[in-house]
């Protein structure tokens, strides 16, 4: 009960006036900032740091830590409203976060996202204060072998994202792995298809490129006046109904648990964690033929799996003091600015401070959720200006958003040519979440293969003799092996029909 | 656009805050050589080649913070992020050498990206004029608790014992850490086999403390922390001195391996800025780094602080050139 008594001090000194508002401080900067595409929660912590200079430590991390998670909400708002994605994470929200939005659902889209938000986040917390150690450990498990199994696992579930047609559905998903190629290669150190371009070194960012696809493209589908517009929901409209509560639950639940493991495991982007969850609903989600058309359960999903790998990436930092993210590496700078060495020690020594800390997670969560349920009305009012000036606005809003990434020019020009091929693919059928998903996991799969076979001095059996990668393993085939039987088991009536599952 | 006017807002807050945080010494001497004429009539830029929050920019910062204060003048940090600070560099040998724009160097990325003619560098060592070092960051090797291997001599003789068994992480090809394995097979024959994590530091550490990897390489900075608490030993330092934040760990060359690889982190302009700028610039950013208060805060951040003026500095960067020029090849060798 020790870990109790120490939690309920904690709660004690976050609770206080100050650093109330100091966390509501922060999740509204955080959901502002995560409304620009471009600015994420890693340059929002650096640049606010200096803010707190003045403040005493405890409350600096509170503040800090609220930005980091007030972005992945941000992010979700311009992700479900206006197709844009603010981050990486968001991007997969965007397919039925959208489709909701165009049949005036975006109410309950955001409200729904904010709930599983979280229950997700919440969760990953209680992991965080009831088995630390032990999940840190687990997190350490997983090496370079077990992770290119684990990203397997993620490619076989593309099989679920292909939708009506195979042939279009690898077009999406080659041309995902051919942009994740560009760059230089992680082992030789040689340049590939940069024509020598020092921008194109760090390969393709995913920012320029799924707002192009998604946020420039859908503008210019609208421009030919193909595609449905958005309009805003009315006043009765913004509340899930019981159906959505009912269908969204499984989801969240999956959600979590994805979003939690993967989290713990250091180095692993929240972008992960939500395309998993997100392919893991189209596989196997009791209402799957839906997603890709506006299921609640495509938004709740991603968006629960992102926020409980935001809390749950926090673990390793208490723990090991190994950031697991460039936001949480600005985090943690922040603790050691103020003199203290995130790690074991730290709970030991500060032990009033780390449960403060995690107090004010459970509080910033429990803010996020009464600060963005109430304004879902406000934001989905953005839907009522009139369509020509809010697709200016978005233009302009996406240009500023892919400079902004990178200080860079580059990275407009690479916006709007992925907004031509955002295009092409919609006017052409080709659906775009095989993309999103080739495009996050190939860099990762090119990385963890290379350095599993650099560790195993290129013995491929490195990948079956480690168990938890040769049960990923397995989990995979048994993916793939499913859909190529189910396919063949389908009546051929029905195989013939769209499954409206493209986007 | 409301939300650009808060975001703006919000920054100009936190350079406001930062500037009332920083207590400078000087009392606000004007420096000699006149700098008002180089830095008053516009903002100065700083060009930062990597990410906002890493620890160039952290550092950067401070520097920009305490030198408005010395010379009196704005000077707006700019993030040009990209391979490996390539893009910077490229940013700040192409800007106007009228002592408006400024950039930071880090060692060795400047270096080799000027010597490999695959990087396509569209600068070489004469584009830029240095103004000064900030951070001289030494790499250094670290084993599990548990390991056998306790000194610099432990770890030669394992390796030269059985050529390539024992495997290191790196943070890429031609980065610090894999000079290092390749500097320490030239020097004492001993063959260690990296594992190149081009993503970066988190993932490296991940797989040497679940046991993927035996040998964990980084800098001095990195691993202090992990050092302080008890998860990692580090066996020895390859710096010309003990580091002050582990000084009871041997560095290679004490125990007769001269092996040193440091990262470094320091300023310049681009060719052709007017000399009295440049000198105005190296003398605030000597005032800068003899503040005990400002050293203080660089170390709390873990930037090992080392100041060598433009001189000085030039000289360095001629001299490291030397080094990597013959490590470079041995880089190729390898592709």
């Amino acid at each position: 009960m020790d870990t109790f008594s120490d939690l309920l001090a904690g709660f004690a000194a976050a609770l206080t006036p100050q650093n109330l508002v100091l966390a509501l401080i922060g999740c509204v900067i955080g959901t502002l900032l995560g409304l620009l595409p471009g600015i994420g929660s890693t340059a929002g912590i650096a640049i606010l740091i200096p803010l707190t200079f003045t403040l005493d430590t405890a409350s600096a991390i509170i503040m800090l830590a609220a930005i980091f998670y007030g972005t992945a909400y941000g992010g979700t708002i311009t992700s479900v409203l206006l197709n844009i994605p603010g981050e990486g994470e968001s991007a997969i929200t965007c397919i039925d976060g959208y489709e909701m939005t165009k049949k005036g659902r975006a109410g309950v889209a955001l409200t729904i996202a904010g709930v599983g938000s979280f229950i997700g986040g919440t969760i990953a917390t209680i992991g965080l204060v009831l088995a630390a150690e032990p999940l840190a450990d687990l997190g350490l498990r997983i090496g370079p072998p077990e992770f290119f199994s684990l990203v397997i696992v993620g490619i076989a579930l593309l099989v679920g994202l292909i939708g009506e047609s195979v042939v279009t559905g690898l077009i999406s998903a080659s041309v995902g792995m051919l942009i994740a190629m560009v760059g230089i290669d992680p082992i030789a150190g040689l340049p590939r298809f940069t024509f020598g371009s020092a921008h194109l070194f760090d390969g393709v960012s995913f920012v320029p490129v799924l707002v192009g696809v998604f946020g420039l493209g859908e503008l210019l589908a609208n421009a030919g006046g193909t595609a449905r517009r958005p309009s805003a929901p009315t006043l009765r409209e913004l509340l899930p109904t019981r159906t959505d509560l009912r269908r969204a639950a499984p989801a969240i639940g999956r959600g979590t648990g994805i979003g939690f493991l993967i989290g713990l495991v250091p180095g692993v982007t929240n972008a992960i964690s939500s395309l998993l969850a997100y392919s893991s609903e189209r596989k196997i989600s009791r209402y799957r033929s839906e997603l890709g058309s506006g299921a609640v359960e495509g938004v709740a999903a991603p968006e629960t799996a992102n926020n409980a790998h935001a809390n749950a990436a926090l673990v390793p930092l208490f723990t090991l003091g190994i950031p697991t993210s460039p936001a949480i590496a600005v985090l943690m700078g922040a603790f050691l600015m103020n003199g203290l060495t995130p790690g074991p020690r730290l709970f030991v020594e500060e032990p009033l401070l780390v449960w403060t800390v995690i107090a004010s997670l459970f509080i910033g969560n429990a803010i996020l959720l009464l600060l963005n349920v109430p304004l879902v009305g406000l934001w989905t009012r953005l839907l009522a200006i009139p369509y020509p000036v809010l697709s200016a606005l978005i233009l302009v809003f996406i240009i500023i958003g892919s400079y902004a990434i990178n200080n860079s020019i580059i990275d407009v020009y690479l916006m709007l040519f992925f907004g031509v091929v955002g295009l092409v693919f919609r006017r052409l059928n080709v659906p775009l979440a095989p993309l999103v998903l080739t495009l996050i996991l190939g860099p990762l799969i090119e990385s963890a293969l290379r350095q599993s076979l650099q560790i195993s001095r290129g013995d491929f059996s490195i990948f079956l003799t480690r168990p938890i990668s040769l049960t990923l393993l397995i989990v995979a085939a048994v993916i793939v092996v499913s859909s190529v039987l189910g396919s063949r088991l389908k009546p051929q009536g029905k195989a013939d029909l769209p499954t409206d599952a493209t986007v | 656009m409301r939300r650009l006017t808060v975001f703006s807002a919000a920054l100009a807050l936190a350079a406001v805050t930062a500037g009332c945080a920083d207590t400078s010494e000087g009392g606000g001497a004007t420096t000699p050589g006149d700098p008002a004429d180089c830095f008053s009539q516009r903002p100065i830029e700083l060009v930062v080649g990597y990410d906002a929050g890493g620890s160039t920019d952290v550092g950067a910062r401070m520097m920009a913070t305490a030198l408005e204060s010395k010379l009196d003048a704005t000077i707006n940090v700019v993030n040009r992020p990209g391979a490996g600070g390539q893009v910077g560099l490229t940013a700040l040998a192409n800007a106007q050498p009228d002592g408006q724009t400024m950039g930071t160097v880090n060692f060795p990325s400047a270096i080799v990206s000027v010597l490999d003619e695959s990087r396509q560098a569209a600068y070489d060592r004469n584009s830029f004029a240095p103004i000064g070092l900030q951070v001289i960051d030494p790499s250094a090797v670290a084993v599990r608790p548990d390991s056998p291997i306790r000194t610099p001599t432990d770890l030669v003789e394992a390796a030269l014992a059985a050529p390539g068994r024992l495997q290191a992480t790196t943070t890429g090809p031609a980065s610090n850490e894999h000079f290092v394995l390749l500097e320490l097979e030239r020097v004492t024959g001993a063959t260690i086999s990296p594992v190149h994590f081009s993503e970066g530091g988190a993932p490296a550490t991940t797989a040497f403390l679940g046991g993927n990897v035996d040998l964990l390489l980084a800098n001095v900075s990195d691993l202090t922390p992990m050092a302080a608490n008890g998860e990692v030993r580090v066996i020895g330092v390859f710096g010309d001195e003990r580091s002050p934040f582990l000084p009871d760990v041997p560095t290679f060359a004490e125990e007769g391996h001269d092996v040193e690889v440091a990262s470094s982190r320091g300023y310049a302009f681009p060719a052709g800025t007017p000399q009295e700028c440049v000198t105005a610039m190296s003398e605030a950013m000597g005032e800068v780094m003899s503040d005990q208060e400002f050293i203080r805060k660089m170390q709390d951040l873990g930037l090992a602080p080392s100041h060598k003026d433009a001189e000085a500095y030039a000289q360095y960067w001629t001299e490291s050139t030397e080094v990597f020029e013959t490590l470079l090849p041995l880089v190729r060798a390898e592709r």
